[in-house]
């Protein structure tokens, strides 16, 4: 579709004919034709888990050889003997057991000690840096949106990026790309009755014919609404043919990773996904619910990768975690902790280089209880836009940052 | 980078607007339509009885009766407990938060002072806070409270009470701002996003100001704002050029006497009451009126609601739709006496959490609120509110992925035909005018006319069928649902 600003200076007649249903047709065929090449970002795409409310990096990624830790944590610190250990300092929280196996084959990498400069304690301020990755100002679009919105995608794709959940995450926002967010497949789109469906289908792709008055929203609004309801109308018999090669945890998470593999498997050319896992905000109890919430993750990104290992499709899809902010190293009264700064990142997939990246943060040596970070996050956003999805890092994330190693 | 910027002044050509004339009241004919208007920015919409009789009082009568607020017999708090705190259990924090939501969306659809609840929607977007960080749900309704009593007040002396507001102290962390550890973020928020603007002060200013806002913090035993003078500055400071001892107030009365606040002022109540691009002529002839005025809110929102340019179709239709507007509007439209959870619920699926806004910089509002997720959760939205007491539908399939699903009561609305007045329920011609009446006043295209006129005499498989007792309750919703599906509904 045209850009906001395209279709805010445009009038109301030059949507005259758009017929969004068609263009989702050729593109599904095109994608359809479309052959993947080893090694080329063409067929690639990237999955972004948000770890929503602040995940406890300390206890995700643990440094059990530190005695600082068992001090800090004596009640919530996880004992030695049940660590999934990853060498002789550092290991996992034993509830992310399923990810040794990827972590063993190379496919994991762990980026220790990630935040940014002058660090935020607000969950929502902090999520929307991380989603704008724009710390220093207030900025309307998200990270992934800019990258959708230059990246030179076909113009009529309704599906370059996809969201899981009912709302559109920040980072999805773009200025002429319009990302859909999909709960599930059964309540994406319009619910009205079965003559408020067709209605509704020949109001929203009727033809233009001319308004008693004039604004310049009415072709966006029209736009969009249109590309919703074919986008809604489309997906279900665009995925059809996919058919799941595991058994995909039965929880939530687990369901919209089963749906990303629908569409990556159906070849729709999705450049971008987002899916949430939460909340890890853990003031309170932390072990019960992290521990819970860290098994979900580690059993729902196992079978995604199985799924698509057995559609020769693992080799196209990185996935990266990201969470507002670490939390504190001390526990609190609670057996809980209060928000924090820097926290490991899990890079897994096809292309990635496995292993452990960077030092884990001093747990004396702190920023008011908090860790020191020492990687900006916006080199691992241009990592993977620059030697993942082969693009120039600089006009998505306003200003050049250092690429790492983890891609291989 | 940032769609917002992207939009100013680029889809209508400059030059069209005489700022003599732009703020002379509008001495043109008085339409229903134009009382829509009116009512749908100086307030959440109005119900088809409301449209009706501002039109018979006129345009300057519907004005004097929305800026003159009558006895508020709404409850000033939320009958529910507030209860919160670090050792508060999770679901009395949910509860503490969705019952100020709830009193908040209650009061915007119940008041009988619509411009005054406007005025605190608007103040709460502009004054930005939210629960969290040491805010309590308690004192963002004594926040909303300030909001209220200053709706059309005086904006300096709002600026004043706002620094010592305790939910403000605690959201820009005014409450750690002390001598030895200055804290610059309400400093910072106050010249940029209150006040001045950016690029009417230095970083040098920030520092200053933060300084003199020294020893404000929040008594966490009472909720309530203390200066604390240990904790002051009692230093010289030099901001905006001048130099003294200046404690906060001082800050603010300098930043007042800034010719650059009163534009940015001005500028903000264009957007939001009468179109989102002002003209820059525009913005420098109501910061006149404004700065001349003494910064007199009522005297700067009497002038917007009756001028020329207000009434212009420039500015007609040319804002979009909050979800709390979309939502009240709704419920006025529909008759609900009260805002459920469901509805709750489904302002934030459609991507606004209620007094929650993302950033200190508010919602963005225009094309931010449209993406196809919040669009189908708008038309979705209608759907099941119309559809919600069909006696075959309840709403107990909850709202999507709400937290309210599933306990949602029934919403109490009023029989479907009621809202054809003394329309032939038989004519279905006749049955979609007045449909699109109350829902978009007339705002569709032929097409969208005769769709509407199309569902009203098909079934579901595009057989004709005649309206009737049987058929026509739920006929009459669907029209509405697909009516407010329409784009011109989106619109204010």
């Amino acid at each position: 579709m045209a850009s906001r600003r395209q279709f805010i200076v445009q009038s109301v007649g030059a949507f005259a004919g758009l017929l969004a249903v068609d263009s989702i047709f050729s593109r599904a065929a095109r994608a359809a034709s479309g052959v993947y090449t080893a090694g080329s970002a063409a067929g690639r795409c990237l999955v972004v888990v948000n770890l929503q409310g602040g995940n406890d990096g300390l206890n995700t990624i643990i440094p059990y050889a530190d005695p600082n830790y068992y001090r800090a944590r004596p009640s919530i610190g996880v004992a030695q003997s049940e660590i999934v250990k990853l060498d002789a300092e550092l290991g996992m929280n034993p509830q992310l057991a399923d990810l040794k196996e990827l972590f063993d084959a190379q496919r994991l990498a762990i980026l220790q000690g990630v935040h940014y400069p002058n660090p935020i304690l607000s969950h929502f301020r902090s999520t929307e840096i991380w989603q704008t990755a724009a710390p220093d100002k207030y900025v309307t679009d998200g990270w992934a949106g800019r990258y959708l919105d230059d990246a030179q995608l076909p113009a009529n794709d309704l599906f370059k990026g996809v969201a899981i959940g009912p709302v559109l995450p920040k980072m999805m926002v773009a200025d002429k790309t319009d990302v859909p967010a999909i709960a599930d497949l059964r309540s994406f789109g319009f619910r009205g009755t079965r003559d408020e469906q067709r209605q509704a289908d020949k109001i929203l792709n009727g033809a233009a014919d001319v308004y008693p008055f004039d604004s310049p929203y009415l072709s966006l609004v029209q736009g969009v609404e249109r590309d919703a309801h074919a986008a809604s109308l489309q997906l279900p018999h665009l995925v059809a043919g996919y058919k799941p090669m595991v058994d995909y945890p039965k929880t939530p998470f687990g369901q919209g990773l089963n749906l990303i593999s629908a569409i990556v498997n159906a070849g729709l050319g999705t450049k971008v996904f987002y899916i949430s896992l939460g909340s890890f905000d853990t003031h309170v109890n932390q072990r019960q619910r992290q521990d819970m919430l860290l098994s979900q993750f580690a059993g729902g990104l196992k079978a995604f990768y199985a799924d698509l290992a057995a559609h020769k499709t693992d080799d196209r899809v990185v996935t990266m975690t990201f969470s507002e902010f670490g939390r504190r190293v001390e526990e609190n009264a609670n057996r809980g902790t209060d928000h924090g700064t820097a926290a490991p990142m899990f890079i897994v997939g096809g292309g990635v280089k496995g292993g452990v990246y960077g030092d884990h943060p001093s747990l004396t040596d702190l920023d008011f209880g908090n860790l020191k970070w020492h990687t900006d996050f916006r080199s691992v956003y241009a990592t993977l836009l620059e030697r993942w999805l082969g693009v120039a890092s600089t006009p998505v994330l306003g200003g050049g940052f250092p690429t790492l190693s983890f891609v291989s | 980078m940032s769609a917002d910027q992207s939009t100013v002044s680029q889809y209508r050509p400059s030059g069209s607007l005489d700022p003599a004339s732009a703020l002379s009241p509008y001495v043109g004919p008085w339409t229903p339509k134009l009382a829509a208007h009116l009512l749908r920015r100086a307030g959440f919409g109005g119900s088809s009885a409301e449209i009706d009789s501002a039109a018979a009082a006129g345009m300057h009568a519907t004005v004097i009766r929305l800026l003159n607020f009558g006895p508020d017999l709404l409850p000033q708090s939320p009958d529910a407990d507030l209860t919160y705190g670090p050792g508060t259990p999770p679901e009395q924090v949910r509860a503490a938060n969705i019952a100020i939501q709830l009193w908040f969306l209650n009061r915007c659809l119940q008041t009988t002072n619509p411009l005054q609840e406007r005025m605190v929607y608007f103040w709460s977007n502009h004054f930005t806070s939210a629960v969290g960080a040491g805010a309590t749900p308690a004192m963002l309704v004594a926040q909303y409270d300030l909001f209220r009593r200053f709706a059309l007040g005086k904006f300096g002396e709002l600026t004043h009470q706002v620094s010592r507001d305790p939910a403000m102290l605690f959201y820009l962390n005014g409450a750690q701002n002390n001598k030895r550890h200055p804290n610059e973020n309400y400093a910072r928020e106050l010249m940029e996003l209150f006040t001045l603007g950016v690029g009417n002060y230095t970083e040098d200013d920030v520092r200053e100001s933060a300084r003199a806002f020294t020893g404000w913090t929040v008594n966490r035993m009472t909720g309530e704002a203390v200066f604390v003078p240990r904790l002051h500055d009692e230093g010289t400071k030099t901001f905006l050029g001048q130099s003294g001892n200046f404690n906060g107030d001082d800050v603010i009365d300098i930043i007042l006497r800034q010719p650059a606040t009163a534009q940015f002022v001005a500028h903000k109540f264009l957007r939001a009451f009468v179109y989102d691009d002002p003209e820059p002529e525009l913005v420098s002839a109501v910061a006149d009126q404004f700065r001349s005025s003494g910064y007199d809110v009522r005297v700067l929102v009497n002038t917007l609601l009756r001028s020329n340019v207000f009434y212009s179709q420039r500015a007609y239709r040319a804002l979009v739709k909050s979800p709390l507007e979309i939502a009240i509007g709704t419920l006025k439209i529909v008759g609900a006496p009260e805002v459920s959870l469901a509805v709750d619920g489904a302002i934030g699926t459609m991507g606004q959490v209620t007094m929650r806004p993302p950033n200190v910089a508010g919602w963005p509002g225009g094309a931010q609120w449209l993406n196809q997720s919040t669009l189908l959760a708008r038309l979705n939205f209608v759907t099941r509110l119309l559809a919600s007491n069909r006696p075959a539908r309840p709403l107990s399939a909850g709202m999507g992925a709400t937290p309210a699903a599933g306990t949602a009561p029934a919403m109490n609305m009023t029989a479907a035909t009621s809202w054809l007045g003394d329309v032939s329920m038989t004519d279905p011609g006749a049955v979609a005018e007045r449909v699109l009446w109350i829902t978009v006043e007339d705002d569709v295209t032929e097409s969208q006319r005769s769709q509407v006129v199309s569902y009203l005499q098909t079934d579901g498989v595009g057989n004709l069928v005649a309206l009737n007792g049987e058929n026509i309750d739920e006929k009459i919703r669907g029209a509405m649902s697909l009516a407010m599906a329409l784009p011109s509904y989106q619109l204010a």
